[in-house]
């Protein structure tokens, strides 16, 4: 429930910003000038706000579509991101969001329009490269859709460029608009998943791992296409049975020709991050992991991460083909 | 003993102008007069988790005021801060409390608290002014304190932690003139119901914060024991925050007994928790 609901005065008339409104007819609305005014401001707590996180509605000015960290890819020479929105409905304990900003209130950018002409600048630029768009990478790409309705807009532009791939990873079972169109060959539903129990403990308020099977599943029927990430991947008592049943039962749900990719991602953090996550949730069994620092990053140490990396891809083989798996390292 | 404990970890420290809007918070909550003689007035419940002072009228007394509190009463960082005290206004109903969610200055200064308490209490935007002023009919509250209030308070802790309440004394068909302090504690004490609600809430924020904040019990213990490095006073406070999840003091302190120095106590910190694997089904 969102109670209150800050405006900068710039887009209080823009035709998203009212559609939005509507969807909160009860909130309290504030007109603000700049929406740095009341996000990641010093002196805020994210864990309190994440408690009871406000909507901030803003003009973006720049930054539409950034390069995407390396390590990010899959199979793309050129891989490019973008966020419509800062921060998310799910609070999953390993996010690195609740180390980046300080405030978790929703930012949500309606100018929709500069990130079509942002995209379409940088697809005319790199006109002779693969080209993969990964949708919200600070926020999660569909958690939001029903208020925000940013995939909506954005697939009609990429249907105009059926050869340049856009990816959306999301935890959401959100189906809409997909269920109700044809599915697009350059679309990359993207789930991340791990096993229930290390979810339940983990991804908090987020849908639970056989609901986003299933969605998984009715997507891949309807004909979208699939990936799979493994992302991050968490260490335990137990991990390689819990692992190979989470792989397993995928595997075996959903058609494994409507499988795009399937990437494995180490669990990792930069150590300043880490330092900051920690101070919000000391009690968080997650960091009582064998987790170390090396190199400015915190991670489980080289043998943990390259012992479950290849773990997941040998028995991601029996299914699919080596040039599907790829390890992420962002 | 262990309620006292448990109650210390409160902690919530009171901003108010005028003596009769402190009167019933005072009664309330028990405080008494510290000491005659300090600068501005200060009052303290016998557990000391509620202390309040007396800030007289304007942004400079405001200002002073938190920051003489927040000296004088040791706050912590995740200490919450309460203004209240009655408000002019041209929208509001009289007599009723409002939370502040907006507050701006006539320098055009505007600040925004951030995550209020889940209340059934009205918001509103507040204006503080320096001089008194008499056409209110198109402002939501407007005060001589909560902007100064605020400033100073967001700078000793998060703007959680902050809370600004104001109760409508006066507007349009309530004439300022008609004010007397038997009104004001009137208008205080037909609210209180509503102001101890919304504190229960900032108790509890500061007694979790607290609780979360806290060095582990064990890190005195060790650090009294052998001697660390500030660098190694991190690491160590760190390591014992993730190691008290899953292991209890004595299993540390028969860890590290043998340990000739320090570094030998970090290093045995940090294999215990190379060694840990989390069980997953227990969590
Ligand atoms: S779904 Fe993604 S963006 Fe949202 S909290 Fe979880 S990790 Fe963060």
């Amino acid at each position: 429930m969102i109670e209150t609901i800050y405006i900068e005065k710039k887009i209080k008339n823009h035709p998203r910003t009212k559609f939005i409104l509507k969807k909160f007819k009860k909130a309290r609305v504030l007109e603000i000038d700049k929406y740095a005014e009341i996000f990641n401001k010093r002196n805020q707590n994210f864990r309190i706000q994440k408690a009871n996180p406000d909507l901030i509605l803003a003009h973006k000015n720049d930054g539409f579509v950034l390069p995407a960290p390396e390590g990010f890819g899959i199979g793309s020479s050129e891989n490019f991101y973008f966020s419509h929105m800062y921060n998310c409905i799910y609070d999953c304990r390993y996010c690195f969001l609740q180390g980046m900003f300080s405030s978790a209130n929703y930012v949500i950018f309606v100018n929709f329009e500069d990130f079509d002409t942002s995209i379409k600048n940088v697809i005319n630029k790199n006109i002779n490269s693969k080209i993969t768009f990964f949708s919200g990478y600070d926020c999660d790409s569909l958690a939001l859709e029903n208020v925000t309705g940013f995939a909506k807009h954005i697939l009609p532009l990429f249907q105009q460029y059926p050869e340049v791939d856009i990816e959306f990873r999301t935890k959401s079972i959100q189906r809409e608009p997909f269920m109700s169109i044809e599915p697009m060959k350059n679309v990359i539903m993207a789930y991340s998943l791990m096993p229930d129990l290390m979810s339940s403990s983990l991804d908090n308020k987020v849908p639970s791992i056989s609901k986003r099977i299933q969605v998984i599943s009715d997507l891949a029927l309807r004909g979208w296409k699939i990936g799979l990430r493994f992302d991050p991947l968490i260490h335990g008592e137990d991990w390689k049975s819990l692992y190979e049943n989470l792989l397993e039962k995928v595997y075996n749900s959903i058609p494994l020709e409507s499988i795009h990719s399937v990437s494995v991602g180490p669990l990792r953090f930069p150590k300043k991050m880490f330092k900051d996550i920690l101070k919000l949730y000391p009690d968080e069994p997650l960091f009582t992991s064998p987790l170390a620092s090396s190199k400015g990053v915190v991670s489980y140490d080289e043998k943990i991460e390259e012992e479950m990396s290849s773990f997941c891809k040998n028995l991601t083989l029996k299914y699919l083909d080596n040039s599907q798996i790829f390890r992420c390292y962002a | 003993m262990i309620k006292n404990n448990f109650l210390k970890k409160t902690s919530v420290r009171w901003v108010v102008a005028l003596k009769e809007e402190a009167e019933v918070i005072l009664d309330n909550y028990k405080m008494v007069l510290v000491n005659e003689k300090t600068l501005y007035p200060i009052y303290k419940n016998v557990e000391e988790t509620h202390w309040l002072t007396l800030s007289g009228i304007g942004r400079h007394n405001s200002a002073a005021s938190t920051s003489y509190l927040y000296t004088i009463s040791k706050a912590s960082k995740w200490t919450s801060w309460i203004n209240v005290g009655i408000a002019g206004s041209g929208k509001g109903d009289y007599g009723n409390i409002y939370l502040v969610d907006k507050i701006f200055n006539q320098n055009a200064n505007t600040t925004y608290p951030a995550t209020m308490p889940k209340s059934n209490l009205s918001k509103m935007t507040l204006l503080t002014t320096d001089i008194p002023i008499t056409d209110y009919s198109s402002k939501e509250l407007i005060d001589m304190e909560g902007s100064a209030f605020f400033d100073i308070a967001s700078k000793l802790t998060t703007k959680e932690f902050i809370c600004i309440m104001k109760i409508v004394s006066d507007g349009p068909s309530n004439d300022i003139k008609q004010l007397n302090k038997l009104k004001i504690i009137q208008l205080v004490k037909s609210n209180l119901s509503k102001i101890s609600e919304v504190i229960s809430y900032y108790e509890k924020l500061s007694e979790n914060e607290n609780q979360i904040r806290a060095k582990p019990y064990i890190f005195y213990k060790i650090s009294s024991n052998w001697h660390f490095s500030v660098t190694q006073r991190t690491q160590l406070e760190n390591l014992l925050r993730r190691l008290r999840v899953f292991c209890g003091n004595d299993d540390i302190m028969e860890l590290i007994k043998q340990c000739e120095n320090s570094s030998f106590v970090i290093n045995a910190l940090n294999n215990k928790i190379k060694g840990n694997k989390v069980n997953w089904s227990d969590v």
